[in-house]
């Protein structure tokens, strides 16, 4: 089982940061503008939230695997709810890999494969090095072609 | 050979247009005459006559332009007034074949087709309108050259051919029909009414007059609850019998066809090949009485669609378990009921919120003591009927592993048995929530391409044990690739081939 790139941690824990500042600038406009509420409140849920989202990283860090098998992909996550799934490789419509801008500028990249379901229809495999996601679209490709007979959904 | 549009499809998509066009320039002009006075709507009405004129050029054009064409393997659709748009829709892609025609349509003899392929959320092609018998010749062609294409032969549309054998699958008795009436409650209308009373419960409560005993209200409060149930029951009976008034279904060689509709007609085909999943449902009345309803699904329509009313409404609970073998064989499931421990679980899950509603009245009776019109500790009494819903919710959950199939049970207030082929699984997904994991026990969901999956109604074995699931994640997937295998007639050499280490790249 592969785990994904330890830094992808820090993407997780920025995009946390992020929402959490949004949210407290949400509070700061609501006690600007609507109730008057205490002072300390926006800057407590900015890091209640911050904690709580670094910390949520750093668990899904710990629970994320994910393993080319023989005839399928199959990946593990999820903090709370935990979710197993197993992409059969003739499942595979396509395969993209993507580099968001947080994963830029840490350098790191994922792999995103599609299905025709209507549940698991993307399954992204974050946390890789940019090598690394081309080299897994790359292989995923060739699996799924190999697998691929005709296409009839 | 390219063909047109009915020419009687002008005058109709005129005066459909042209009806509502001339209403609103009705209410537009007589605020205009109002204004100006005679002259004003004089002029209004000059207005309206020209409209009325362009549409008719319009629909006109859109008539002479319109041309459609079944080759040997594409629908060739050339459309457009003033942006023209060339469509060619390969037959074997196409997953149905609709025809619909209201009253009006059906005096005229013209008809609506539409032509739906999987993916994309809209209908891809429509014709608007041809004959009827036009139409039912579109249907049957496009199901005569999937068949031939997809024997690798080469067919034209105006060929020579056998009639295919028809084979009456189902059709709806009067009794039936009746019976679909009376068990159908359509639960929208007791929002919709509770939203158009809300309104005017000021004006009822005002009409009342001051200091009339509270009892009186509670006999109105329950008269109008009643009304409210009984309207619901009524809408939904009477959208019922107009939805299925004379349904049938038939089988033509691989293709599944139905009629249905008392005012509009419809009138589609689902090819047997496409068929994602098929879902038997009841509900403790219907499961009293012997009685259940099928759903068939394809990839074909967009959610939200009427895609599965291609479905027999309502028989008797064998009929169906034959009608689904016919069309999938599934043998007779027997169903693997979750671990016992389970039933402690939904008690639990049942027990919370009971409890936090009686909470929740002794807060407000805290706040407000005396307002309430029965003591805050009331909904404990429904305590005694939370071991028994776990216990049936237990009961009717449940999952089979056949020869080709894998049908899963779920619900008890509407059972849904989902019976999806093997071949058929997209991806398999095990979850776990938090509560799950402290009784051991996972969902497997088997993920299909199907239509109403979109709301979530997928393939799952519900809360099965742990070890079970593991099993479970694996078997399926495994049995995925041996049915495909053997759908697709591959040989089975793929497992030499594959060796477990890709990682070195073998050329492709």
């Amino acid at each position: 089982m592969n785990r994904l790139h330890p830094r992808i941690r820090v993407v997780w824990a920025a995009k946390a940061a992020v929402t959490a500042a949004v949210l407290a600038v949400l509070v700061l406009a609501v006690d600007r503008l609507a109730v008057d509420l205490p002072v300390w409140v926006p800057p407590a849920v900015f890091v209640a939230l911050l904690v709580g989202g670094v910390g949520l990283s750093l668990l899904r860090y710990r629970v994320w695997r994910y393993e080319v098998r023989e005839d399928a992909l199959y990946l593990e996550r999820g903090v709370f709810t935990r979710v197993r799934t197993v992409v059969p490789f003739v499942r595979i419509q396509h395969v993209d890999s993507s580099r968001g801008p947080l994963e830029r500028v840490v350098g790191l990249a994922s792999t995103v494969v599609y299905t025709a379901g209507s549940r698991g229809a993307d399954v992204t495999v974050p946390g890789l090095t940019p090598d690394g996601a081309d080299d897994l679209r790359e292989r995923l490709k060739r699996l799924a072609i190999r697998a691929e007979g005709e296409d009839a959904v | 050979m390219s063909r047109a549009l009915s020419p009687l499809s002008v005058p109709y998509r005129v005066v459909e247009r042209g009806g509502s066009l001339v209403f609103t320039a009705i209410i537009l002009f007589s605020g205009a005459s109002a204004a100006f006075g005679p002259a004003g709507g004089l002029v209004g009405l000059v207005l309206v006559g020209l409209a009325l004129l362009a549409l008719v050029a319009y629909e006109v054009t859109y008539y002479r332009r319109f041309e459609y064409d079944l080759g040997g393997d594409t629908l060739d659709i050339r459309s457009g007034v003033v942006s023209r748009r060339n469509r060619e829709i390969p037959v074997r892609r196409v997953q149905n074949v609709d025809i619909s025609r209201n009253v009006v349509q059906r005096l005229l003899g013209i008809a609506a087709v539409d032509f739906e392929t999987a993916g994309g959320s809209e209908t891809e092609a429509a014709l608007r309108f041809v004959d009827f018998e036009e139409a039912k010749r579109l249907q049957r062609d496009i199901g005569r050259l999937k068949r031939a294409t997809g024997e690798g032969g080469e067919a034209a549309a105006g060929d020579e051919y056998d009639a295919p054998a028809t084979d009456e699958l189902f059709a709806l008795s009067p009794r039936e029909l009746a019976l679909v009436g009376a068990l159908s409650f359509d639960v929208r209308i007791p929002g919709l009414l509770f939203v158009l009373l809300s309104g005017s419960v000021p004006a009822m409560s005002s009409l009342v007059p001051a200091g009339t005993a509270p009892a009186l209200a509670a006999v109105g409060l329950v008269a109008a609850a009643f009304v409210v149930l009984l309207v619901s029951w009524l809408g939904g009976a009477a959208a019922a019998v107009l939805n299925y008034y004379d349904f049938r279904l038939t089988q033509v060689e691989d293709e599944l066809q139905y009629e249905r509709g008392l005012l509009r007609r419809y009138d589609g085909s689902i090819p047997l090949d496409k068929v994602q999943t098929l879902t038997v449902v009841d509900d403790p009345l219907k499961r009293y009485f012997g009685y259940a309803s099928l759903r068939i699904e394809t990839a074909g329509y967009a959610p939200g669609e009427s895609g599965s009313e291609a479905a027999v409404p309502l028989a008797a609970r064998e009929r169906v378990f034959t009608l689904a073998n016919r069309i999938e064989s599934v043998g007779s499931p027997t169903f693997e009921r979750p671990p016992k421990r389970v039933r402690r679980r939904y008690a639990i899950r049942y027990l919370l919120p009971l409890g936090a509603v009686v909470a929740l009245l002794y807060g407000v009776d805290l706040l407000a003591p005396a307002s309430l019109p029965w003591p805050p500790y009331a909904p404990a009494l429904l305590g005694p009927l939370v071991p028994v819903a776990a216990h049936y919710k237990w009961r009717h959950r449940g999952y089979w592993l056949g020869d080709d199939h894998v049908v899963t049970r779920n619900g008890f207030l509407r059972r849904r048995i989902k019976i999806v082929p093997y071949y058929r699984i997209q991806t398999v997904i095990d979850s776990r929530t938090l509560f799950q994991r402290r009784w051991d026990v996972a969902t497997v969901t088997a993920d299909t391409a199907g239509s109403l999956s979109l709301v979530g109604n997928d393939a799952a074995a519900v809360d099965v044990d742990d070890a079970v699931a593991d099993g479970l994640r694996d078997d399926l997937a495994a049995r995925l690739r041996a049915s495909l295998a053997a759908e697709r007639g591959w040989v089975e050499d793929s497992g030499a081939v594959d060796t477990p280490d890709d990682a070195g790249g073998t050329p492709s």
